[in-house]
Formats: structure tokens, sequence, C-alpha cells
């Protein structure tokens, strides 16, 4: 039996349906894909090795970057501490502290402990210029996609306006969104001179397994200073700054599983539509020998080609959005980029599949057993 | 040599909750290679005989033996698998798939058969040739009149060559010239393949086109007699 023939001419049979049908799964594919892209970006960013290593300092009792400030001398007196192998000073200058979906985040280092410690890798551009000239900036390669952002641009966001030497891809996901430059330049340029003090301090420890210990040595080290810390391993941090993103998240499932619940409806009425009027024509099938495992076959194939198809442009869409909207999610300076991964692809693929297989199930099922001498007598 | 034999066979069903007998122990021979009509008003369980006779319809009592085989001994599968290399069924409504050419309507019985593509487009082009729809091959039904489109119907029934082809009121729906041809076509098939045929039509002037005429009534058959009748 030429099945793909049948199940291609079928879906055409009623043009303007399976249009429609197409539509509304491709659209719930594209939201389920485009939330389970930012999940996976969740993880990604939390799951970094270096994360394991890594400690933040943050002004106690404070939030949001814009509002932690602490002397850049504190360095010092960190790395003096046993257990850590180095500490990198970070000033943070961002658009936005609450959730967004264009966030512009520039962070200020020292350049030469940058290098050190964070693994990022140029992909263009002069990391030489870099570390020469002071108004210099690498840009992560997700925010230069995002904005469309070349080596030899300036870039130019309130009092701050870079020169784009390079753009670098890191070993963790967040860092591909910001904007790395020169520390006394950003302590310099943002709208409140602030030459001396820092956002946070990112600490690397000699051994994982030691980061809570050397956190509690960190914030009593400053207890009784102007400015107390409160310390946090990296995951921790990030998990915190990304609460509200989680909560949003977990809202835009449940929206996401309504939408698949709609596209399965949407599905099963045109699956049962089509078995419908097609009554007697698979009883002719019958007729010429054809067996109910054919029949059932037909109407399954047909659900699956639509859900193939319905995926594909609902993939199709994601990709697009997510390539070329130009969004990533950030909050409070930790940015999340959405995440297309091949596993992605697949659970939007099995998503729909499902959607078919349950909505055609039984109508198929039904399509089998018909009663020939019946079905030919359908008007 | 009898090709088809139907012992004691009784159908009932239900239709709006009364029980219809359409087939009361009816006992029936048709010989091999037989242009066998079968009349009668309507509602006399013509169709529901050739129903039977063409395995889409299982007996109540009784047994039907065609080719020699006990339909009665078969399942749903081998039964589906014997229609397909014994049976050709031409429909009144013709019954051709709306999407499909008039020539991948023709295939679509080959598909249940080990053939080759070769072999199935050789049968195929003949098939159509045979009922003079050489030039239709890419013509999908609704780009045909209802004459051709009973043609295509017949060259689906015919192009497996089976040996056993059932007509139920094939000129039903048809005006008389397209029923002539039609008629005349399923003579020919007759005398040219040696294939058995069982027409059921209420039309006596459309029985006269048979070798030999029954009339089914009450649920029992008896010799039409086309004088009689004044056909």
């Amino acid at each position: 039996m030429r099945y793909g023939l049948l199940l291609r001419r079928n879906l055409f049979r009623r043009r303007l349906r399976s249009l429609l049908t197409l539509g509304g799964l491709a659209c719930a594919v594209a939201l389920f894909a485009t939330v389970e892209s930012l999940n996976d970006g969740l993880e990604k960013a939390l799951g970094g090795d270096q994360a394991r290593r890594t400690l933040v300092v943050y002004r106690k009792n404070r939030y949001c970057p814009q509002t932690s400030h602490l002397p850049e001398y504190y360095a010092r007196e960190i790395s003096r501490l046993d257990g850590v192998s180095s500490v990198l000073p970070v000033k943070l200058f961002l658009n936005n502290c609450r959730t967004s979906l264009d966030m512009i985040t520039f962070q200020g280092t020292p350049v030469e402990t940058m290098l050190k410690q964070r693994r990022i890798e140029l992909v263009s551009g002069d990391l030489a210029r870099f570390e020469r000239e002071p108004d210099a900036a690498l840009v992560g390669r997700g925010f230069a996609a995002r904005r469309g952002i070349t080596v030899g641009e300036n870039f130019r966001f309130s009092n701050v306006n870079v020169k784009v030497v390079g753009i670098f891809r890191a070993a963790e996901s967040t860092e591909e969104e910001i904007i790395l430059t020169h520390l006394e330049y950003l302590q310099r340029a943002g709208p409140v001179n602030r030459l001396g003090t820092v956002t946070q301090f990112d600490v690397l420890v000699d051994d994982p397994d030691r980061a809570g210990a050397v956190a509690t040595a960190i914030d009593e080290l400053f207890a009784d200073s102007e400015e107390p810390t409160d310390t946090r391993p990296k995951i921790a941090f990030l998990e915190s700054a990304t609460r509200d993103l989680r909560e949003i998240l977990r809202f835009g499932r449940i929206f996401g599983l309504s939408c698949a619940l709609v596209a399965l409806a949407l599905m099963g009425g045109t699956v049962v539509m089509g078995v419908q009027e097609r009554y007697r024509e698979f009883g002719a099938f019958r007729t010429i020998g054809y067996k109910a495992r054919h029949i059932a076959g037909l109407v399954l194939g047909e659900a699956f080609l639509l859900a193939v198809l319905g995926a594909a442009t609902g993939l199709g869409l994601a990709t697009l959005l997510v390539a070329f909207g130009g969004i990533a999610v950030g909050v409070e300076g930790v940015q999340v980029a959405f995440s297309l991964t091949p596993m992605l692809f697949g659970k939007g693929l099995a998503m729909a599949l499902i959607c078919a297989g349950l909505a055609a199930a039984v109508p198929a099922w039904r399509a089998a057993r018909i009663d020939v001498v019946q079905a030919l007598r359908t008007i | 040599m009898s090709f088809i034999e139907l012992s004691r066979v009784t159908k009932t069903y239900r239709r709006a909750g009364h029980v219809v007998s359409p087939l009361v122990e009816v006992d029936l021979v048709v010989e091999q290679g037989e242009f066998f009509v079968l009349l009668g008003p309507s509602g006399s369980g013509k169709s529901t005989l050739l129903n039977l006779l063409a395995g889409i319809d299982r007996v109540d009592s009784g047994r039907i033996v065609v080719g020699g085989r006990d339909l009665s001994a078969l399942g749903p599968g081998a039964l589906a698998d014997w229609r397909a290399e014994n049976v050709g069924y031409i429909f009144q409504q013709h019954n051709l798939v709306p999407v499909l050419t008039a020539y991948e309507n023709v295939e679509l019985p080959l598909g249940l058969l080990p053939l080759g593509r070769a072999d199935r487009h050789e049968r195929v082009a003949l098939a159509l040739e045979a009922v003079g729809l050489g030039d239709r091959h890419d013509h999908l039904p609704r780009q045909l009149s209802g004459g051709q489109e009973q043609r295509v119907a017949i060259a689906r029934a015919i192009v497996a060559d089976p040996p056993l082809l059932v007509a139920d009121e094939p000129t039903g729906n048809l005006d008389a010239d397209s029923a002539d041809a039609v008629l005349t076509l399923l003579q020919r098939i007759n005398r040219e393949r040696g294939a058995t045929i069982v027409m059921v039509t209420h039309d006596p002037r459309a029985a006269r086109r048979g070798s030999r005429a029954m009339r089914l009534d009450k649920g029992s058959l008896r010799h039409f007699d086309h004088e009689e009748a004044g056909a």
C-alpha cells in the first residue's frame, strides 16, 4: 500500500483544516520549546564546572548589583585566607536590576586576574589590544549575537562607551551574555564615580569540598567592618538570583502544558472529523482486502505526519525566536540564555508525536473496527 | 463445474428494533465462468447475498463455498487475504478514493499482492485500457463523468485478475448510454477473462445481459423468466 502517497494526499484533501491544526500544533510546540529552552539555559547556568569551585562575595543585605559596594582592598585580605586560590574583584554595571528580557551587563575586572581565573576564549578580535587599551571591551558571543555586535564597533549604554575589540566564548554560559571591561574604566565611567569599590568578589577555592568553610571565614573576617559581606557558593548565588525566574518558568511550563492540551484537542477534532467523513472509503478499502491494521495505520499515519510537520514548523519558529529574537532573560545581573539543544528538539518532536498518538488512538481503533457493510451504506 | 455453492444460508439482522430475515435457508449454485444476475425488489436481500459471497459479511447459519474455500471457516485476516486475491467488487457508487488519480485508484488492490513496480504498472495500464480509459491515468475522480468513474471502479475490480467479480447495482447511478457501456464491458470481461460474475440489479433489462438470472424475494430464490417479466 502506498501509505506515503495516501497520507500526503489526505492531508491536502482538507487543506484549510490541516493548516489550522498544523498552525495550532506549531504554536504549542514553539511555546513548549521556548519555555524549555529557558529551563535548559538555567540548568546550564547552574551546572558549570567552575561554579562548584567559585564563591561570590556580596555586600551583606544587598540584593541588587547597583547597591552592593565593597572596598576593592578586600581582595588582598581574602586572598590571604587558607584555601583561597585566587580572588577576582568585579564591578557590575547594568541597565536593570529586575527581571528583564534585554539586560545589558558590564563587568569590569582586573584584566590579568580575570584572564587567569575565567575560562574564556576569543572567537574573533585582538586580546592584546584589550589588555592594552583601557576603554576596550570583550563581548560574550551570546550578547554579540543578540545585539548584532561585531569587532571594531563602539558600544554605548548610559555613560559607558566602549570599543569592542573581541568576541569571546566562555565555559560558563552566563558569561557569554556580558561585556567585559577594565575595572578602573567601569569604576570611573558609571553615573557615580566609585573608584576603589567593586560590586562583588569571585573567589576561586582550591578544594570545592571546602567552599563552605572558606565562605564562613570570609564573612567572619569582615563581620565587624563597615561593609560586611555575604559569601555564598556561586551555585547558591545563581539559584538565589534566579528564584523569580524559576517561578516564571514554572508558570510558563503550566502555560505550555495547557497549549499542548489545546493542540491535543485540536488534533483530536481533526482526526475524528477526518475519520467520520471517510467511513465509506474505509469500507471500500476493507472490501478490496485491506485489513483492520492497514486502516488504523492510515489514521495514525496521518496524525503522525501532521505532528511531524507541526513539530518541525514549531521548532523552526522557536529557533528563529531564540536566534534572531534577541532575547535573554536576566535578573540581578545574572543572564540566562535560551538554549535550544538537540535534546530539546527531540522533546518537542516527542511532545507532538505523543499528542498525535493520544488524539488518533481511539479514532484509529474505531476506524479499524468498522462494520464493512454498514460503512458502505454510509452516505 | 460449480464455483459458488450456498447451502441452507440464513442471514438475519436487526433494523430499527425489528428482526429482518432477508435470506432463509437459501441454496444456490453458480458455475465457473457464469454471468449470474440476481434480481429483486429493494430490501429483498440481494446486496446481503452479494456481501456474503464477497466475504465482507458472515452467515448466521449454512455454508458458502467459493472456489473450493469454505468462507465460514476463515478468520477476519484470512478472509481479507482471500478477498484481495479472489474478489473484485464493483459498487453502485463506485467508491473511488477522491484524492487518488484513476491510475492510483486502480493500483490499490495490487498493493496487497507480492508484485514489483513494473508488474503493477503493466497490470494497471492493461486494466485501464480494457475499460477504455487508457488516456485518463492522471485524472482525479472529480474530473471524470459518472460512467467513466464506474469504469475506473471496474478496472480496479479486475486489475488483480480475480476469479470472482461481484457487482452491486453497477448501473444504478448511470444514464442509459453509460449503463449500456458498463454492461457491455462486464459481458466482455466475463467472456474474455473467464471471470465468474454475480451481478445484483433491479433492472430486468440489465438482467438480460447475464447468462442466468434468479429473483430473490421474501428470503428465497426462484428462477427469473425474462419473457414473463416482459423485459
